[in-house]
């Protein structure tokens, strides 16, 4: 298996020159502090300690797994150990508020760091980011005393944190959730229930695990608007912040999956478990869902991360691995074939992973941009902030991660049957990378999310003003010579996706069914309509003299601009028309008649 | 894990309404005649022993997967006494030649009772497969000598046999292979070389194991002009053909993979081990190479029939599930929620499965068919015209029908939401089984180079129009037919693009020879989307011919129509990006992928 190594370069072209950071935190407050320079080490730290400690225990943790036996987990040889090491790094504090010891450090930069550890090895991933993400929670939402009690311990490390929302019957659909909390005299809940699917659950990297729980109330109405969140930890915490009695949550098994081997997904069992209340009563899904945002753009990133990896490799693999003599002529004359990456072909795949990569890449980081502001900056920028977050959260999940497993697919092709061998490493990436379509909401329910309450709930304002800018955009940057071959296909791409709207509005004001039958292949043209507007800032900061990277990078990204123009935006002429079909062809036939 | 029920339904519609197989089998000379009741009885006993004999294999076979070990390779529980059923019901010798006991049924009928073993239990349908197709190949190529030594316990399954092409270094250009014959005294070869990959080379199944291996004849000249093939037994028989001595042929060690793991994938270690010539020196890879159509063409149903078990388990969950409402309101008004089976998105991948999978299995069962034609029609260019035709289709349908299996069984996995990813449910498993189609027996870029490259510009065209010309005068026989025009003027206007579209790209290959390669997989895919709408085309003209109140055949159409709103609409995306050329695939030098 070859080894990683962080895409530190590509990283601060995105940074710096396309999104020109510095000047951006400068401007807000509580970012300012943050300049150029300590952006750079820590991303340089970051790559250090994600390819010197992280990734060498991928491929052990996939053959080794986690295992259960008597309630009590073990994760892979050296996963304590390196966890241990990322969490007095302070990577599991990186976004946290500073009150509690975390460093404020803008989404931007740290989803860069949150690549490299998934592209190193997602399953060691989830037990640091899902903590930061119930740290998220605790501190948008819970009492100050809450706070004080928990949140220094998750964002130093020494606790993790889990979020419990899946039950056997109940995943998509919270509202028919049975976990029960019962109020107790002193304030605190009795939680009672069983939870599936819950990773980091339980393991041996920490002594305590601290769960976000929802559930409901006796009383409570029924649906998605009688849930209510709860904070229940494995071990009870005293009052002076020691560790107390062992409380009611217990692991009764962990799941065999098709990869991320090495991250316990645990059944977990509540037994009137001692829990604390966390925002209001019947407001849990509301608590959830602030903290979504970011969640859902960090599982957006483990599809990234790990195509990253893909081709990474596989390129590698592609200059190597002699086959076949080039159609133009040998080019490698004095050994017996050429390298694979002569073909055509090949070039087809490793640029297709390529360009999806780095576009991908680029609207990560862009949606950081945007949850920075909607939740640092003021006024009237933050409001459009948050629409902005609003309507591309759900983009960002689902298509970094459809895109990133299919790069991830070709990075395996590329290595022809040693693809399917598991010394070498990319069926483990295909399987790892498979379960991001999957979970944090299924990329099904993303494209719901976007056409129906993103889209269609608000007449498509949040659409618009997207659009809007992507026209200014395209007119300031007019001026710059050599565009014009990307602004063209970019001013197309959002007239269809302009008109495409209107259609699907259109036909949902009689048709019920419009919106879920157009909602994939939607959710896949605006994906593609901002990967292209990603290329076209990144061709700007390159025709405009703003790259710093050097002559051969840059070319390079115009080359990879011009592949992705030509070769995979077409994908949208093919995904138009299936939308245009409506809904007839999927709702009329009979349920029995599928057989 | 889903129990897999053979579709009859389906496959008795193929065979009998579309393709006519009586009028089929009665035109083959040299066949035993097949009778209706022959042909139900075949179904009807394969489709159980597919059900219950091996459907129950295919979760052990993942858990448990093959063991190596010096005295050979122990293959999982049940696998062996499973093959010995089969081999006393006579399955092996199903499509053999008489001569050696065979029943001289025609191919296109062996082929339906491999879709349901492959089905039930892909692995375990690798070890017979491949022996058939060892079968046949001697049955064409070998000496009488050794087809009377070898043949009639191969016919009776008491011995089996692989193909090892593969070594090291090379995979996809055989031209470099090393494996090296010297000739013997008494006429045979001393085999020595090392061979990867090799499927079934060591197993516990069988007493005897018939290696056909590529290798080089000292002095012979280089490249695949210079490549032989050999018979190489694991055992030598004795003089009463039974198995008698060990010959030089041993298992080195099996590869841990990321699917298919109840099938051995075996370094083969040939140290001067006895072989005899198949065919005539140095023209091994033609041998090997005609044979592949018939091998190609089951990989091609091994990427339908795990897509069809893919879409067998989605469905029925879907219609179990309970998880939110319809958007049409309640359809379960008396259960917590609605099966999935109502929303749109879920309609969508259950129904591109099912589009995929009947598309598929008409397009592959009408090739089988063709190759039969080209093997035993009594008319000389009957035969001649379907050998060109089946060639032409052969590559289409192995890349095609694969990939798109791929897409199907994720969908698949994905309708079961986060259960799909945990192994007891067994749809993750049909994803890493499967993921090994798109790779071995030439991987879908090679298939892709084969169509284009050799068979329609080296045909000058003329392979190609031999299709279109069947299609345009499918097209023209149903012109007028009112319920038929949607479907046959799309049809029609296809595949007279289809013509166009090769005339462009054949033009821009006079000038640059890296066009081919650089449009290959977008033809590919191209033109098995419009296949599939031929196929479809074909099962709609049949359904509008029958009871209109037959649920099936509404189904039928209904399906017809979803193909060709929601999915043939792709081949727009593939002809523009194919056209786009070469120049954004090659521009880039290889140092400038990676930074
Ligand atoms: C490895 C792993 C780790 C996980 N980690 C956690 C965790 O830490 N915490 C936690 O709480 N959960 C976790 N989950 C659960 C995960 O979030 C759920 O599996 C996911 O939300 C989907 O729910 P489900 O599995 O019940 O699928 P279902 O809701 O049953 O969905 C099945 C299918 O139906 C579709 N569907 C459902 N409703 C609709 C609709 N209205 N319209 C259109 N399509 C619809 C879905 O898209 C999906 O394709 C994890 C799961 C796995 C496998
Ligand atoms: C599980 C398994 C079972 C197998 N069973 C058998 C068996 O029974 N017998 C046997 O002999 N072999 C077997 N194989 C080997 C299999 O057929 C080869 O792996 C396959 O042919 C590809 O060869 P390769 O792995 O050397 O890839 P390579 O040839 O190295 O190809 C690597 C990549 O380069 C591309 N490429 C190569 N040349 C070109 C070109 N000229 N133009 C464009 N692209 C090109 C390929 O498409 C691929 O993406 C098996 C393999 C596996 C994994």
């Amino acid at each position: 298996m070859p080894e990683y190594k962080a895409p530190l370069r590509d990283m601060q072209f995105v940074l710096h020159d396309v999104f020109k950071a510095e000047a951006l935190w400068q401007g807000m407050p509580a970012t300012e502090e943050v300049n150029r320079e300590l952006a750079d080490a820590i991303l340089e730290e970051s790559a250090k300690i994600n390819e010197g400690l992280i990734a060498p225990l991928s491929q052990s943790g996939h053959e080794e797994g986690v295992h259960w036996n008597e309630g009590v987990v073990t994760t892979p040889k050296g996963y304590p150990e390196a966890f241990r090491q990322l969490a007095e790094g302070g990577w599991g504090g990186l976004s946290g508020a500073p009150e509690y010891g975390g460093q404020t450090m803008p989404k931007m930069l740290v989803l860069l760091f949150e690549e490299m550890l998934y592209s190193s090895n997602i399953a060691m991933g989830l037990y640091l980011t899902l903590t930061s993400g119930a740290a998220l929670a605790i501190d948008s939402h819970a009492s100050d005393e809450l706070k004080q009690k928990y949140l220094p311990n998750m964002y130093s490390g020494k606790w993790t944190g889990a979020m419990c929302l899946t039950e056997s019957h109940a995943g998509t659909d919270l509202g028919m959730i049975r976990t029960k909390a019962v109020p107790n005299a002193n304030g605190s809940y009795d939680i009672s229930g069983t939870k599936i699917f819950i990773t980091g659950g339980d393991h041996d990297l920490t002594e305590n695990v601290i769960h976000l729980v929802l559930a409901k109330l006796p009383d409570a109405p029924a649906g998605s608007k009688g849930i209510s969140l709860f904070l229940v930890p494995k071990v009870k915490v005293n009052d002076d912040g020691s560790l107390g009695e062992a409380n009611g949550v217990h692991c009764g098994s962990i799941e065999h999956k098709m990869g991320i081997n090495a991250s316990a997904t645990c059944v977990m069992n509540f037994d009137n478990a001692e829990g604390y209340l966390v925002g209001e009563i019947n407001r849990g899904l509301q608590g959830m869902f602030t903290m979504m945002n970011y969640e859902r753009l960090s599982v957006g990133i483990q599809g990234l991360s790990a195509a990253q990896t893909a081709y990474q490799w596989s390129c590698e693999y592609a200059r190597e691995r002699l086959q076949s003599r080039a159609p133009t002529g040998p080019v490698n004359k004095d050994a017996a074939a050429d390298p694979i990456i002569v073909h055509p072909d090949v070039r087809r795949m490793l640029l297709t992973q390529k360009a999806l990569v780095e576009a991908g890449r680029a609207f990560a980081v862009y949606v950081g941009k945007q949850l920075d502001v909607s939740k640092f900056g003021d006024g009237e920028a933050k409001a459009r902030a948050a629409g902005m977050v609003e309507l591309l959260t759900p983009v960002a999940k689902a298509f970094l991660t459809d895109k990133g497993f299919e790069g991830t697919v070709l990075g395996q092709q590329v290595y022809g049957g040693h693809g399917y061998i598991r010394e070498w490493g990319m069926e483990q990436l295909v399987r790892d990378v498979r379960i991001a379509q999957i979970y944090e909401g299924t990329n099904g329910i993303q494209a719901m999310d976007l056409m129906g309450r993103k889209v269609a709930a608000n007449r498509a304002q949040n659409m618009q003003a997207l659009l809007g800018e992507i026209r200014d955009f395209a007119q300031s940057a007019d001026s710059v010579a050599g565009m014009e071959e990307f602004l063209t296909p970019l001013r197309d791409a959002v007239d269809n996706l302009e008109s495409l709207t209107e259609y699907v509005l259109g036909e949902a004001a009689s048709d019920a069914n419009a919106i879920g039958a157009a909602a994939n292949d939607y959710l896949h043209v605006v994906g593609f309509t901002l990967y292209m507007y990603m290329w076209a800032m990144m061709c700007r900061a390159v025709l405009s003299g703003d790259s710093q990277q050097g002559e051969a990078f840059a070319t390079a990204k115009l080359q990879t601009a011009r592949y992705f123009v030509q070769r995979l935006l077409p994908q949208t002429a093919a995904l138009s028309q299936s939308i245009r079909s409506g809904s007839a062809s999927l709702m009329d036939v009979a349920e029995d008649a599928f057989v | 894990m889903p129990q897999y029920k053979a579709p009859l339904r389906d496959i008795n519609f193929v065979l009998k309404n579309v393709l006519n197989c009586n009028e089929h089998f009665a035109s083959l000379a040299g066949r035993e005649q097949v009778g209706e009741d022959l042909v139900d009885a075949i179904i009807a006993e394969g489709a159980k022993f597919a059900e219950n004999v091996l459907s129950p294999l295919n979760q052990v076979g993942d858990q448990e997967g093959c063991v190596w070990s010096e005295e050979g390779v122990k293959t999982p529980t049940g696998f062996k006494e499973a093959y010995e059923q089969f081999a006393e019901g006579g399955w092996p010798s199903m499509t053999a030649d008489p001569k050696f006991g065979g029943q001289g049924l025609p191919n296109s009928l062996g082929l339906v009772v491999s879709e349901m073993t492959s089905s039930a239990c892909w692995s375990w349908g690798m070890y017979t497969g491949l022996s058939q197709s060892a079968a046949r190949l001697l049955e064409n190529y070998a000496a009488e000598d050794l087809q009377q030594t070898y043949l009639p316990k191969m016919t009776d399954g008491t011995w089996g046999g692989t193909m090892c092409l593969t070594e090291p270094h090379c995979g996809s250009d055989l031209g470099i292979l090393r494996t090296k014959a010297e000739s013997a005294a008494d006429g045979s070869y001393k085999v020595t070389g090392t061979k990867i990959f090799i499927s079934g080379g060591e197993h516990d199944m069988m007493e005897n194991i018939i290696h056909l291996v590529l290798a080089r004849i000292e002095g012979a000249p280089e490249g695949t002009k210079g490549i032989s093939l050999f018979l190489v037994p694991k055992f030598l028989p004795d003089a009463d053909g039974n198995v008698g001595e060990r010959n030089g042929v041993s298992c080195g060690s099996i590869e841990h993979k990321m699917g298919i793991k109840a099938s051995a994938t075996c370094v083969m270690n040939f140290d001067g081990a006895t072989g005899f010539l198949v065919g005539e020196e140095n023209r091994g890879l033609n041998a090997m190479f005609h044979m592949m159509n018939s091998a190609r063409l089951g990989t091609a149903l091994q990427g339908l029939s795990a897509g069809e078990a893919s879409f067998q388990g989605a469905l029925a969950y879907a219609t179990e599930r309970l998880q939110m409402r319809s958007l049409t309101g309640p359809k379960n008004p008396d259960g917590p929620a609605d099966p999935l089976i109502v929303h749109p998105d879920v309609r969508r991948m259950l129904l591109t499965q099912k589009a995929l999978a009947e598309g598929s299995r008409a397009f592959i069962y009408w090739v089988s068919q063709l190759i039969d034609v080209s093997y035993f029609s009594g008319d000389e260019q009957a035969r001649k015209d379907a050998e060109n035709l089946s060639e032409l289709l052969t590559p289409i349908a192995k890349a095609f029908v694969t990939e798109t299996g791929l897409e199907s069984a994720n969908y698949g996995m994905q309708v079961f939401g986060g259960h799909g990813y945990i192994s007891e449910w067994g749809m993750e498993q049909i994803v890493r089984d499967l993921r090994i189609s798109t790779l071995y027996e030439g991987t879908t870029g090679i298939q892709a180079l084969d169509l284009l490259g050799r068979k329609v510009m080296g045909s000058g065209g003329k392979q190609l129009m031999v299709f279109t010309k069947i299609i345009h005068d499918f097209c023209k026989a149903n012109e007028g037919k009112e319920e038929m025009a949607p479907f046959i003027s799309k049809l029609a206007e296809l595949n007279k693009e289809w013509g166009d579209v090769t005339m462009k790209i054949g033009e821009k290959a006079m000038e640059n020879p890296d066009e081919v390669g650089a449009a290959s997989v977008d033809y590919l895919m191209y033109s098995g989307y419009i296949s599939l709408a031929y196929m479809w085309a074909r099962m709609v003209a049949v359904a509008l011919e029958g009871d209109r109140d037959d649920e099936f055949l509404k189904a039928k159409l209904q399906t017809a129509n979803f193909y060709f709103q929601r999915l043939l609409p792709r081949t727009e995306s593939h002809k523009l990006s194919m056209l786009n050329g070469a120049e954004s695939l090659m521009a880039m030098p290889a140092e400038a992928f990676a930074f």
